[in-house]
């Protein structure tokens, strides 16, 4: 299927620099950040809709996949071409397209990077709530397409409450638009299914979103335990006292100190645990709302808790907390991060669970999450090189997600399934729920060729990890 | 119904049993749906049993329309083929509550009221104040996507929407979603469901995301006068650091009619409605905040006690207003919040020159505008109005919908208005799911 004729014929549609196809080239578009070999047949860089359209025609003709990517952070291996084809990489369709702020509105190109739209309205007092750890780097498109979360969708939802409208090329070329920069357009709410489709319905290349107006004040806090199991006793009890900050987050030691280590945050390096807190709003609210707290985490057994005490001090908190991942990335060669999902009050019990598969398997797993919303990040530290400690890995990762079914919850918070965990899917649905499913993706992807082998189960290892358990970057 | 209809009635009997049937012709005549009687109403009391009647529909070719209270059927174009009522008010199980999990899972037959009440008890609520209020069941509020003034706040059912389990026309049972606050497993099909009317499956049981209730909520109103003075205020409260649950603009004969004490012909003026939530401290910061913005626009501001029954009649236009008029048209049209004004302008001069008495009830923060025609007009002129105000809407933008009607208005007009490039997409999922069209056939966007 690679054929220079192909890419003579993609070189006109997107021009000679907006193709790749050297070996060399394609190395660097093998992998995202779960890492997965696979390397596409082409790559091509898109600038208008309209290129999107053509080439998704003569992917067609050709019969060939298609796959969608964004910055390539992605921690499921959605971007991973895992049979080749053309990779579609939007890093040239970056434009703003429009800011409406009176309507608290804006119409971005998919890769807009995250960070960048909260920028550009920063000054006027607004933002882009969602906030997935990388977004320095991460694109809008690869957030609707993973439906992302972060730290802040605690108080306000993870993508898909934020995204109003899509443009969307079909895998025949044909371009809809779904939704409305208004709220209830009468008819089925389509945006709401292609946000969290991971590029196997269509390929999105316009995205309007909900800005948010940035609160009066803040208040971030750095309670401090010696004890794992009083942090997390302290997060449900936050949320009984009728709180919701705007982000509540875990990290245990062993992350804490590799982070402080890195980033010079200010992390104590003798504790057993931290949670980073933050609440917003009302300047009355939030100080009513922090003291309320600070008691919280001192009645379970706090050892000391500390409150930024400037927009620095927040900002470096922050600083490590999403730079944790990255962190680790210096003192282990690989590492593999779990998204699994429990209810908050299962929390103390979990972490204990964790602690049994760490030693079970002899591995060092390190907890870094939002507490808040029950969403884990177990990382497992391992060295690819060591393959006995690698097929531990894959074991330790299934009884840790094996435990989240069983209490209820779910294999993804935010990371999506994609190549990673779609085998995985028949642990939380029925034949019948996945059935449903496929005949959503028949009707829009009835061929396949979009982003094959992602979300939902291949059928080929039922109920285990795939993907390649190689790498493991920072994000 | 081509097969004898007493067959019919025995053989679902025998499904849910025989007092779960009912085919008195009153008790039918109560479940019409825009003047469709259907033969036999079935009320299943399992989830199993929802989906064994759907089977037998589907494999007898009958056509079903789910209900809960039945508050938000007014809303879609009249039945292409309706033999089965299917009321689900015996669904109305928790199936699992862990209050500090702030998550609860319910059967969709559970009144909101009921429902509130259970939450409340631990301090926590449901944020929505939907048409059809307390009366109104979970599934139905799910099912219409409805959303009323709280919105403005906490968004809408699409956002508390955790998980769902659904009977599919073919009658299985499916589950969407899950039970916890985060997932993004598979597809995320509670969306497709949240506002499909009952038109692709029958929410049996829901999931959701409960909040924790604020201690304390005040609601003020600003004496604008004109929509003009309005619009500033509007904008200043959005750029201010409140944060309001509720937010509507009442123009004048809306004002009237909800003052109750003034006759609609008489002009008090525009006036904004807030509502606030918080601490004491809090409420008294909001409280300062709007003296500010109402002395800087000279406009008179008033701290309301006991607001709640106007804003439930706020979130039941249509109820409410039957109680004093006969015929009601109910107009809902969602625009770009910054349109609001502009609408509701539009909406007098047209109702003026179609001498059609309109009150206008618009939550402006999120450009949602409810437009009540009052008197029994002559259809010819609501529907002039309907088709003129339609086009204004989508002038700004945005779309109109009827919500509530007389059938012989939607005979004319099609409730929904045009879909757009996606139309075909959604034709296409009913079809995937429901082949035989058993759901609710001809209710809903483009025939579905």
């Amino acid at each position: 299927m690679k054929s220079k004729g192909l890419f003579r014929e993609l070189a006109r549609i997107v021009g000679e620099d907006g193709i790749l196809w050297r070996r060399e080239d394609l190395m660097l578009y093998e992998y995202d950040a779960l890492s997965s070999l696979r390397q596409p047949d082409v790559v091509t860089f898109p600038r208008t809709t309209e290129h999107v359209v053509q080439i998704a025609k003569l992917a067609l003709r050709e019969n060939l996949p298609l796959v969608a990517r964004g910055a390539g952070t992605g921690l499921s291996g959605g971007s991973v071409a895992t049979e080749g084809g053309i990779l579609l990489v939007f890093s040239r369709m970056k434009q703003i397209l429009e800011i409406d702020l009176e309507n608290q509105r804006a119409r971005v190109q998919p890769g807009v990077v995250n960070l960048d739209l909260s920028l550009a309205v920063a000054d006027e007092g607004y933002y882009y709530a969602p906030d997935p750890s990388s977004q320095k780097a991460c694109t809008i498109g690869g957030n609707v397409a993973e439906n992302s979360g972060g730290p802040h969708t605690l108080a306000y939802g993870v993508t898909t409450n934020h995204v109003l409208a899509l443009e969307v090329v079909l895998p025949d070329g044909e371009v809809i638009h779904t939704g409305a920069r208004h709220w209830d357009r009468p008819g089925y709410d389509l945006t709401g299914v292609f946000v969290g489709s991971e590029g196997t319905l269509g390929i999105v290349t316009e995205v309007t979103v909900r800005l948010s107006r940035k609160p009066e004040a803040v208040k971030t806090l750095l309670a401090i335990y010696d004890k794992v199991v009083d942090a997390t006793r302290t997060v449900a009890a936050i949320t009984a006292r009728g709180i919701t900050p705007a982000a509540l987050e875990m990290m245990d030691g062993f992350c804490l100190r590799a982070v402080e280590e890195a980033t010079h945050a200010g992390y104590p390096m003798d504790c057993a645990a931290v949670l980073l807190i933050e609440v917003e709003g009302l300047k009355e609210a939030v100080e009513e709302h922090a003291d309320e707290i600070e008691a919280v985490c001192r009645d379970n057994q706090a050892r000391e808790v500390r409150r930024a005490k400037s927009a620095e001090e927040r900002d470096l908190l922050w600083k490590g907390r999403k730079g944790a991942f990255g962190a680790l990335g210096r003192i282990t060669p690989n590492f593999y991060v779990q998204d699994g999902v429990i209810p908050r009050t299962r929390l103390p019990e979990m972490l204990d669970f964790i602690g049994t598969v760490e030693k079970k398997y002899g591995l060092h797993i390190g907890n870094i999450f939002h507490a808040g919303d029950g969403n884990l990040h177990p990382l497992i530290l391992y060295d690819e090189r060591n393959r006995e400690q690698t097929a531990c890995v894959v074991q330790a990762a299934k009884d840790i997600i094996m435990r989240c079914v069983e209490m209820g919850g779910s294999i993804t918070g935010e990371h999506g399934v994609g190549l990673e965990k779609s085998d995985l899917m028949p642990l939380i649905f029925s034949e019948d729920d996945l059935e449903l499913m496929s005949r959503i993706k028949n009707l829009f992807n009835p061929l396949g060729r979009l982003n094959p082998g992602k979300l939902l189960p291949t059928g080929k290892m039922c109920g285990e990890l795939r993907g390649g358990l190689v790498g493991g970057g920072p994000v | 119904m081509t097969l004898a209809v007493d067959s019919v009635r025995t053989e679902l009997a025998a499904l849910v049993g025989q007092s779960h049937v009912l085919a008195d012709p009153a008790a039918c005549a109560a479940l019409a749906v825009d003047g469709k009687v259907p033969d036999c109403a079935v009320s299943p009391s399992t989830a199993e049993q929802v989906a064994a009647v759907l089977r037998y529909a589907s494999e007898h070719h009958l056509a079903l329309i789910p209900r809960g209270k039945g508050s938000k059927l007014s809303t879609g174009n009249p039945p292409r083929r309706y033999d089965v009522a299917l009321p689900l008010g015996e669904l109305n199980r928790v199936i699992h509550f862990e209050p500090a999990d702030l998550t609860i899972t319910v059967e969709a037959g559970m009144t909101f009221g009921d429902f509130q009440a259970l939450a409340g008890r631990n301090g926590l609520w449901l944020p929505l104040d939907p048409r059809g209020g307390a009366e109104s069941s979970l599934g139905g509020i799910i099912a219409a996507n409805a959303a009323g003034p709280l919105r403005q706040g906490f968004g809408g059912p699409r956002d508390m929407v955790l998980g769902l389990k659904i009977a599919t026309p073919e009658g299985k049972i499916a589950k969407t979603g899950g039970r916890v606050v985060k997932n993004v497993a598979g597809y995320d099909l509670g969306k497709l469901l949240t506002g499909s009317f009952g038109t692709l499956g029958v929410i049996v049981e829901a999931s959701l995301k409960l909040f924790p209730k604020p201690p304390e909520r005040a609601t003020f109103t600003l004496r604008a006068g004109t929509l003009g003075i309005a619009r500033d205020l509007r904008r200043s409260i959005r750029r201010s650091p409140l944060e309001p649950l509720r937010l509507v603009l009442l123009d004048s004969p809306a004002t009237a009619l909800l003052s109750d004490s003034v006759q609609v012909h008489e002009r008090p003026g525009a006036e904004l409605w807030i509502e606030v939530g918080g601490s004491h401290r809090v409420i008294e910061r909001c409280a300062y905040e709007l003296r500010q913005l109402a002395s800087a626009a000279g406009v008179p501001l008033t701290r309301l006690d006991g607001a709640e029954e106007a804003w439930e009649r706020v979130s039941n236009l249509a109820l409410w207003l039957q109680q004093k008029y006969r015929d009601v048209t109910v107009l809902k049209a969602a625009l770009p919040e910054v349109a609001s004004e502009e609408f509701v302008s539009r909406a007098q001069q047209e109702a003026e020159a179609e001498r059609i008495a309109l009150a206008s009830f618009a939550q402006v923060g999120v450009g949602i505008v409810h437009l009540c025609a009052l008197q029994q007009a002559l259809s010819a002129s609501v529907l002039g109005l309907v088709v003129r105000l339609r086009q204004a809407a989508a002038e700004l933008g945005g779309t109109l919908v009827i919500e509530h009607c007389q059938v012989d208005l939607k005979s004319q007009v099609d409730v929904w208005g045009a879909g757009g490039d996606d139309l075909d997409a959604m034709l296409k999922i009913k079809s995937a799911w429901d082949p035989k069209e058993v759901l609710a056939p001809g209710r809903f966007l483009g025939g579905i």
